[in-house]
């Protein structure tokens, strides 16, 4: 090895030293009851062979390391292993009786499943409903700027089509990455200003699989008690601590900070790394990180920050660059950003983007990005496509935020609904509003509390109620009524049960660049009339 | 040691991108492009003479369309100069020859053999142990004295103002001291299709792999290495048409979850369509492979459940365990002694502590497996579940298309009844040249999967274009029937308002059987060639591939190699046994005339000393390819000495030549003589 020149000194030591080591383990052998035997075995097997004895000597080791990892041997040395005769088994084995592998659905979930919309043909402003057999004014696709009808971004996938072929057929690693990931990549990096990016293939996984990339077992995790399903997942998977801080709340995060780096001085543990992971525009509710003021705290506690942008990259900021555009923050200060390129550029995947140091360790230890074949090229076309069309056209999102603008002045005039939602936000989430309209289940008004709520656990200390199933079927049947009327809309979508803390059940519009102001302020206005109507 | 040749790959490099880049490689190029004509020739002498025995049985080909494509010129880019290569016999070779052509089926009773564990000479174990030995002295060594005397050179991995290293020098220890030093073997860009062959781009490292430096140029060779079994990796030809029409007709994204508005008719129709391929009732699609297993599996099962799992079951399937919150054991590799003492010991335990009986328990295993190329013993499995009442999930990410007489997966391999399988999970990466994954089972734990998996609600829809290539790739290998009711696909589910419901004809089809044009969009059952709509195709790709698997395999046997797997399998793992090697074998097989991609996999994705070589067999390769790959083989064996196989009942290693020339006796002899292993007990 290159530099593997040490002191002469350091090795006559060890030697001396292994030497004597190995004359007291001698004396203590031959000092065993049964040692001869075993000597005798070794002599004979080594028959003037040293290099069979060793190869022995490890072989051995190796199976008593194999033994001792062995993920499939029973674990009878458990304290509480019952001894049971082998008709014992058999009875009990004759006995049990598994639930059903799943349960049928109840007659709501039914409907609901079945009022799902479905498109007829391409999606749009103003798609084909199946389900009614009309078109429809789309508030519910994820289309900010409209790239998903863009002619030129349909024609240049076409083209990698009849050069690449549609699948990939292969991992990363083995020559799944095509040229056209390796744009893509770096048009992404080029775009937000970092020095690199990794491309995933699928929005969902994307988070799920940088977040146990990098954190272990006994790193910490502060992260907003309102975080998405999908970040939830990858902090289960990574093992991490994790700590809560109220939504949205940084004087919350900064306690909690605090609170971390006092515990770690009392037990005067080793540094570990620390993460802030939260979201840009949270999918639960359309509220708004302040971003910098999380970088200041993130500097002041040396904490990295995983930041979720899947709902504001391509949807705020002059240029669609999500928050760091909009606050004027370099997109290098976020250790790692992570986006979406199903959402904010209509093509498909997400990716990671940050330093080459953060890049290339996702590129071996991120699992959906090493044991996953890498998104089809057409895709990686596709987003590379959007990039350039938000670039050149900085007008899309001018109409975006018009759009917004005008269905949120109508919004608000809606009593029965409380948006939680940042007025910059192109998913406007819509709640019913609790009776006494100055609710206290509003996030962002929720009462102040003497205490804070405790960090280990995801439920705040005054946990807003409601009745999850009632509002629901209200909502439900606000989606269903607007559908019947022509607006497309739906509501968020959750796995109830599944997730660590329910989210209040809301409806999602989704605002987009491609409907005229016109067009948007009609949908909105019939929405408007049928929330007054059903929510009443 | 040895490892440290691996700093000389620049010369190397350099020689092989200097020749693709000022001339021609005209050996290379006569060899892909001569083989073509010499097919067309045979094909010419062959029509004449008798129809061999398996061709009697599939119906005959149509050849026109595959004949006029040779002469016909693929729209390629040919700017790197390579237009030799730019007919489609580069996507997918011609072979005419009706005998290179093979149906894997098992002979029911018969058991399921695999390569049996070979342990290689005492030398290689030795050196092996050695090699890893070294590498870890020495790489702490370095990291030892290198974090005090070159500080700048490690601050990656230390902590540094406040901040912990992001990656731990223990956490990262193979990554710096084993795999970077073979990085020539992994991340390869690539551009074309993933096809029969393969375009590299050419790199060169300056720094021992600290980066990588594009040249400009590339190299086209012989792929062996994509997932790609049944040849669908193309940018012409029939499925690209019908992809071409889809994306017209449906744009490249749908914009939202599927149940957030981002489901179109065509899903709807896929997955229907793709229930019927399975054999199942009802089947549900999502956008990645990876995420079938990860977003679907926490929806089946929950705390208080258990899983039983193949200790080597894919990441995916341990990622969506470990987020279900159930209970986990493993059980030894396709070991069903070791699998029916879990059991008995996990059911007659009950649960941790309490002992409360276990709500549900779920084995899974994949129906092959991607490094071992084992198949499932599935008839083991379903006999063990009859008396224990476990649940069965499938993975068969791998098997479908790939394995069995009608290309549907282990079920149709074994001859089994799909619907004895609980939950059938696969992708579309694989066999069918898409993206993708799906998860069959009965309709109502899909329409419960449907809601409660997390895909729905949150991960985008899979692709228009996607899809069209899977409906695509489906028809053509089940074959859509001529004569059943001719009428677009839409109004039949239009009129209906539980849109989620299965076509009318469904449960009268038998499976696997061709499906009615109702079954697929009419814009697709239009510009779908006759060639791919008969399902003759279909079969003839099936046929080859399971050919092509048979024959690799066999064949590195007889060359004296040690593999592991079945024989059907189309992965087809080759142990190398020695670290150092595998880098040698991957720039020997890159550097020959005829340069061959392959894939080489060491621990920590293996064991530590089965380091291994792993091919992946398509139906897009000719014979001549895998004669290609066995005399490369031969060849690089001998220099590395990596003939280490024992012959059963002491018959004698064949030679390269001999191998090619009795290919054909190789295939069918090893079919008749399992076929002959009756069980005796
Ligand atoms: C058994 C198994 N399941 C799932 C997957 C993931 O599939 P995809 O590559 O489509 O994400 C793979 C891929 O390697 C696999 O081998």
């Amino acid at each position: 090895m290159e530099n593997a020149s040490f002191p002469l000194e350091t090795v006559e030591t060890v030697v001396l030293f292994v030497a004597q080591s190995l004359s007291a383990v001698e004396r203590t052998f031959y000092k065993l009851p049964g040692s001869g035997i075993i000597e005798r075995y070794v002599r004979s097997s080594h028959q003037n062979d040293p290099g069979r004895t060793f190869a022995e000597l490890i072989i051995l080791i190796l199976v008593i390391i194999n033994l001792l990892q062995s993920r499939t041997r029973p674990d009878r040395n458990k304290k509480s292993f019952l001894e049971l005769t082998e008709k014992d088994i058999d009875e009990l084995v004759e006995e049990w009786a598994p639930e059903p592998l799943s349960q049928p659905l109840n007659e709501t979930e039914a409907a609901e499943l079945a009022a799902v919309p479905i498109v007829l043909g391409p999606t749009g402003p103003h798609p084909t409903l199946l389900n009614t057999g009309k078109t429809a004014i789309n508030l519910a696709s994820l289309n900010f700027t409209g790239l998903a009808g863009n002619d030129h971004i349909k024609q240049r996938a076409l083209e990698t089509m009849r050069k690449h072929g549609v699948g990939s057929c292969g991992p990363t690693g083995f020559y799944g990455t095509f040229d056209v990931h390796l744009n893509c990549e770096r048009d992404i990096a080029d775009f937000l200003g970092t020095e690199g990016a990794i491309l995933y293939s699928q929005g969902f996984s994307t988070i799920s699989s940088v977040i146990p990339a990098f954190c272990k077992r006994g790193d910490i995790i502060v992260a907003d008690r309102a975080v998405t399903l999908a970040i939830q997942k990858g902090m289960e998977i990574s093992r991490s601590t994790i700590r809560w801080y109220d939504h949205n709340d940084l004087h919350s995060l900064e306690e909690v900070l605090q609170s971390v780096e006092k515990d770690r001085r009392k037990r005067k543990g080793p540094l570990t790394r620390r993460f802030i992971i939260t979201e840009g525009i949270f999918e639960r509710d359309g509220s708004m990180t302040d971003l910098p003021k999380l970088i200041e705290l993130k500097h002041k506690y040396k904490y990295r920050l995983i930041l979720d942008e899947s709902f504001s990259f391509g949807a705020v900021g002059r240029t669609g660059r999500g928050l760091t555009e909009l606050y004027n923050v370099p997109a290098s200060k976020i250790d790692m950003l992570v986006g979406s390129c199903s959402i904010g550029l209509c093509a498909g995947g997400g990716f990671c983007a940050g330093s080459h140091t953060v890049v290339e360790h996702q590129r071996i230890n991120g699992p959906a990005y090493v044991f996953s074949a890498s998104m089809p090229p057409l895709l990686a076309v596709s987003a590379s496509e959007g990039i350039n069309v938000l670039r050149n056209t900085p007008s899309l999102l001018v109409k975006l935020h018009d759009n917004i603008r005008a269905a949120r002045i109508i919004l608000d005039q809606v009593d029965c609904v409380s948006i939680p939602s940042h007025r910059a936000s192109p998913i406007i989430h819509l709640y019913i509003r609790a009776t006494p309209p100055s609710d206290l289940l509003h996030p962002s008004s929720a009462a102040v509390s003497a205490k804070p709520s405790n960090p280990s656990s995801p439920v705040p200390r005054d946990a807003p109620v409601f009745d999850i199933q009632k509002e629901e079927r209200l909502l439900q049947e606000v989606v269903e009524e607007a559908m019947a009327q022509g607006v497309m809309i739906t509501k968020a979508k959750r796995v109830r049960g599944l997730e660590l803390t329910e989210a209040r059940p809301s409806i999602r519009l989704a605002m987009t660049s491609a409907l005229s102001k016109a067009d948007t302020e009609k949908a909105v206005n019939v929405l408007a009339k049928i929330l007054r109507k059903k929510l009443k | 040691m040895a490892l440290n040749r691996g700093s000389s790959p620049t010369s190397s490099i350099f020689k092989s991108s200097k020749r693709s880049s000022s001339t021609p490689p005209t050996s290379a190029a006569s060899y892909l492009s001569a083989l073509s004509q010499a097919d067309a020739s045979l094909r010419a002498r062959r029509s004449t003479t008798s129809p061999s025995p398996t061709a009697a049985s599939t119906p005959a080909l149509s050849f026109s369309s595959l004949l006029t494509s040779t002469t016909e010129v693929g729209e390629e880019d040919n700017s790197d100069g390579l237009a030799v290569y730019t007919t489609v016999h580069t996507e997918f070779g011609h072979c005419y020859n009706e005998n290179y052509r093979h149906v894997s089926k098992h002979t029911p009773g018969a058991p399921v053999i695999q390569d049996i564990d070979q342990d290689p000479p005492y030398y290689i174990l030795f050196s092996t142990y050695i090699s890893y030995l070294i590498l870890i002295v020495l790489g702490h060594m370095r990291d030892f004295l290198g974090k005090r005397f070159y500080p700048d050179s490690y601050k990656h991995i230390m902590p540094r103002d406040g901040y912990a290293a992001l990656n731990s020098d223990f956490d990262s220890f193979y990554t710096r001291r084993l795999k970077q030093r073979m990085d020539e073997c992994f991340m390869q860009p690539v551009t074309g299709v993933a096809g029969r062959t393969i375009q590299i781009l050419d790199r060169v490292t300056p720094d021992y792999n600290h980066t990588q430096i594009l040249l400009g140029t590339r190299t086209r060779a012989l792929n062996i290495s994509s997932y790609n079994y049944l040849g669908f990796a193309q940018a012409h030809g029939g499925c690209a048409d019908a992809v071409e029409e889809g994306m017209k007709r449906y744009g490249v994204s749908t914009a939202g979850a599927r149940l957030e508005g981002g489901s179109t008719d065509l899903h709807i129709t896929a997955e229907a369509l793709v229930a019927k391929f399975v054999g199942m009732e009802a089947a549900v699609i999502s956008s990645m492979g990876f995420a079938t297993n990860s977003t679907y599996i926490p929806a089946l099962v929950s705390k208080g459940c258990l899983i039983i799992s193949d200790e080597l079951n894919h990441t995916s399937i341990r990622f969506g365990v470990r987020n279900s919150g159930a209970h986990v054991r493993m059980f030894k590799h396709n070991d069903m002694k070791n699998l029916e003492a879990l059991l008995r010991e996990v059911i007659s335990q009950g649960q941790p502590k309490t002992h409360r009986p276990w709500k549900k328990i779920l084995v899974i295993v994949e129906g092959m497996y991607s490094m071992e190329g084992t198949m499932v013993d599935l008839p083991g499995v379903l006999k063990l579940k009859e008396k224990y009442k476990f649940y069965l999930f499938v993975d068969e990410a791998h098997s479908i298309g790939a394995t069995g007489p009608h290309g549907r997966g282990v079920a149709d391999y074994f001859g089994i009844d799909p619907r004895k399988i609980d939950v059938l999970m696969g992708t579309f990466t694989k066999s069918f040249g898409a993206s993708g994954g799906y998860i069959a089972g009965s309709k109502s734990l899909i329409e419960r999967l449907r809601i409660r998996g997390y895909s729905g609600a949150y991960a985008e829809s899979i692709s228009p274009a996607v899809l069209t290539q899977i409906m695509a790739s489906m028809a053509s290998i089940m074959s859509v029937a001529t004569d059943g009711p001719v009428g677009p696909s839409s109004s039949s589910l239009s009129s209906s308002t539980s849109t989620l419901q299965l076509p009318q004809d469904f449960h009268t089809l038998i499976h696997p059987g061709p499906i009615s044009q109702s079954s697929l969009p009419t814009w697709l059952t239009h510009t779908l060639p006759p060639s791919l709509s008969s399902g003759a195709e279909g079969a003839h790709r099936l046929q080859r591939l399971s050919f092509n698997s048979h024959y690799l395999h066999l064949g590195l046997q007889k060359l004296g190699f040690i593999t592991l797997g079945h024989a059907s399998s189309p992965i087809v793992p080759l142990l190398v046994f020695n670290p150092a090697k595998m880098i040698m074998f991957h720039r020997m097989m890159k550097d020959r005339k005829t340069p061959i991609v392959v894939v080489v996999v060491a621990y920590p994705a293996t064991p530590l000393i089965s380091s291994r070589v792993r091919f992946c067999v398509s139906a897009s390769h000719t014979k001549e390819d895998v004669d290609e790959v066995l005399r490369a083989c031969d060849e690089v064996g001998d220099v590395l000495d990596l003939k280490h196989g024992v012959m059963a009942n002491g018959e004698r290693r064949w030679t390269v030549e001999e191998v090619c020339e009795r290919a054909v006796e190789l295939v069918r002899g090893y079919a008749e003589a399992e076929g002959g292993l009756k069980k005796t007990d």
